[in-house]
């Protein structure tokens, strides 16, 4: 497979499509700029130049993609592209994480697959990335294939170090696939409709111009006067689209969301009419986090994600991969347990000192305060109602203080804390870059601290913090993190058996 | 228990250095503050103007040249120890930072055309996500503690 190959020839057509997706919104202003009478030939010009850009659109895209090759040769991917000047990129296979297969709408009727090449994530190479817009599927299994062959051979020959290996014939482990039932109480939860509807009002402001917004108000407020049942059942119904809308995204994205183990992989596979695939490597995983928003938390819902070391700068979500986006907290323990059996995910915690409490509380009432202060002076008598936010800021506060904790056993620390949602992070010592903690002017005189703690995440760090726990238990958890000091565990973790549960 | 403070202070010259900076701001500050001064005589503002400034450059001489940088000195600590390196610095906010010797990448050191003059450099220690500066160290300091780490750090191998 050493001769120079060119993608599918759908590719014209996609970067043309991709060109016109970024170029949309100038398009859609030029045609709205000229919304007058037609008087004279001029008055088309819009329509002219969006014809003409679209088929200089294409061509390039046709040309983008003849000058498109890829080949592989002594052990490197090798790329050529370029529309005027040539570009080369060789990717040592060594380098090569994994590829990850995406089947959008147009690739699947001619069973092709998008290939991104993600690499081990280093900030010094940032641009080692490639994608591969359409190929065949055969082919792309083959260069799977030669890849991890020839990684297994570098490995053998003792030439790489710390890279996993893949097998031509895995084994597939199936561990989870969620639920049309699943995806339903997802949308639900995530706020998705509130999201749907805010996108309206956005899309609504942007042509604030064209809508005359007085009388659509003056109907509205005919239309309320009217009857309050009505309108009632108007925003009820608006609500109901907006969710219905929600749900059909998430459908979009998540359908036959299913999560497997492949040797030493963890593959996620999901989406309805576009079909993602992303593949994470065990030996990449840098920490864990659990996630309860606040509409989820007392259903016992929970999604997880992976921090992990590395992974493609062209798709900016891939940072923190979400693993489980919606399940029972009870039922992750044992899809987790299979995938890293050596976390502890039940533990005893530390909470914060008592002392700290106010310190949640009073700054969080404090910052009500700036708010509450201009919004009652301008709005007077309605502006009043802001005074609700010094209760819900102490609500918050206490709820923080109640949620933060820590952990150190063994090899673990696991933070748990609250902003609005509760986290649960669990790291590795080893895994952990630097630990810190940090004391303010006040948090001295209180004799407490905040910790911070690091992990790699893709190309950068994830940063995890408590803030106000007691300063003897920062220096504790140093201790415990530090590889001089004699403290090498805190707390025990718990083996019981929600955490065998489900096996 | 208490953890210790870390033992090593950075270089005593790192106060001039700070010192001159601090100069070097409030000159910057002098001439906004002349400007200011000028249009509120061409332009009859308040006299309050030209007071506030002349108050603000005095601000700025007192904390920046005066009180900062010796707090900033005073709390400067490390210790590089043979499987880690602590860090501890910050006048209002304190922080205490403790990389271990297995994380570190590769150390750095640097100098820009003032440090050069003192005789100074600024070493930076990045961790796979996370970057650490000890600033204002002895030329020779910093570049033997630069090799020590180095070498300390290769030594202690383990997987990202």
């Amino acid at each position: 497979m050493s001769e120079e190959k060119r993608l599918h020839p759908i590719t014209a057509v996609m970067n043309a499509l991709k060109t016109l997706k970024e170029a949309f919104i100038p398009i859609v202003i030029l045609v709205f700029l000229n919304r007058g009478e037609a008087e004279s030939i001029l008055d088309y010009l819009p329509f002219f130049i969006m014809g003409g850009m679209i088929i200089l659109f294409i061509f390039l895209g046709v040309i983008k993609w003849w000058r498109f090759k890829y080949w592989i040769e002594e052990g490197e991917l090798r790329i050529e592209q370029g529309l005027f000047v040539k570009k080369k990129r060789y990717i040592p296979f060594e380098r090569i994480q994994s590829l990850n297969y995406t089947e959008g709408v147009l690739h699947r009727p001619l069973k092709l697959v998008k290939i991104k090449v993600e690499t081990a994530g280093s900030s010094s190479n940032l641009d080692s990335e490639a994608e591969l817009t359409a190929i065949t599927k055969p082919e792309a299994d083959e260069l799977n294939r030669i890849i991890s062959a020839a990684k297994k051979k570098l490995k053998e020959e003792g030439t790489v170090e710390g890279e996993e290996v893949v097998e031509p014939q895995p084994e597939e482990h199936i561990l989870y696939k969620m639920s049309p039932k699943d995806l339903i109480v997802m949308a639900t939860t995530s706020g998705g409709a509130g999201v749907v509807i805010g996108g309206i009002l956005i899309f609504l402001s942007q042509f604030g111009e064209v809508i005359p917004y007085e009388a659509v108000f003056t109907e509205l407020v005919e239309f309320v006067e009217a009857g309050f049942l009505l309108a009632g059942m108007i925003a009820v119904l608006v609500f109901f689209i907006a969710w219905l809308i929600a749900v059909g995204l998430t459908f979009l994205r998540y359908a036959h969301f299913t999560v497997k183990l492949v040797e030493k992989d963890i593959v996620i596979t999901r989406g309805l009419l576009e079909k993602k695939q992303t593949t994470v490597p065990l030996k990449r995983i840098q920490g864990i986090t659990f996630d309860q928003n606040v509409m989820r938390e007392p259903f016992g819902y929970t999604s997880v994600t992976i921090e992990s070391a590395g992974g493609s700068v062209l798709e900016k979500d891939s940072n923190a991969i979400r693993l489980l986006p919606m399940i029972r907290e009870k039922e992750t323990y044992a899809i987790l347990n299979r995938i890293l059996p050596d976390y502890h995910w039940k533990t005893e915690f530390t909470g914060v000192p008592k002392r700290a409490l106010k310190r949640y509380i009073f700054w969080k009432m404090l910052f009500s305060l700036v708010i509450i202060g201009p919004v009652t002076y301008f709005f007077f008598p309605l502006g009043l109602l802001s005074l609700i936010l010094i209760p819900l800021a102490a609500i918050l506060g206490w709820w923080q203080y109640k949620t933060a904790g820590w952990s150190a056993s063994r090899d673990q620390l696991t933070l748990k804390f609250r902003g609005i949602s509760k986290q649960i992070v669990y790291m590795k010592k080893k895994r952990i870059q630097s630990l810190e903690w940090t004391q303010t002017y006040f948090q001295r005189r209180g004799d407490v601290a905040t910790i911070h703690s690091t992990i790699k995440s893709y190309t950068s760090g994830s940063h995890s913090s408590i803030p106000h726990i007691s300063k003897e238990d920062a220096e504790l958890m140093m201790d415990w993190y530090s590889p001089e000091a004699e403290v090498k565990k805190v707390h025990e973790p718990l083996m019981n058996e929600t955490e065998l549960e489900g096996y | 228990m208490g953890r210790q403070e870390p033992k090593m202070r950075i270089s005593e010259r790192a106060l001039t250095v700070w010192r001159l900076y601090g100069w070097i701001s409030a000159a910057f500050t002098l001439l906004a503050g002349a400007g200011v001064t000028t249009l509120a005589i061409l332009f009859d503002w308040s006299v309050w103007f030209i007071i506030g400034s002349a108050i603000a450059l005095v601000l700025e001489i007192i904390l920046f040249v005066f009180v900062l940088p010796t707090l900033k000195w005073k709390r400067w600590r490390y210790e590089v120890r043979e499987e880690e390196i602590e860090l501890q610095h910050g006048i209002f906010v304190v922080t205490r930072t403790l990389v271990p010797m297995v994380r570190v990448q590769h150390v750095d050191t640097e100098q820009g055309p003032i440090l050069r003059k003192y005789r100074l450099a600024t070493i930076s220690i990045s961790t796979a996500a996370t970057l650490h500066q000890i600033p204002a160290l002895d030329i020779d300091e910093a570049d033997e503690l630069r090799d020590s780490i180095s070498a300390l750090a290769r030594v202690a191998e383990d997987d990202v």
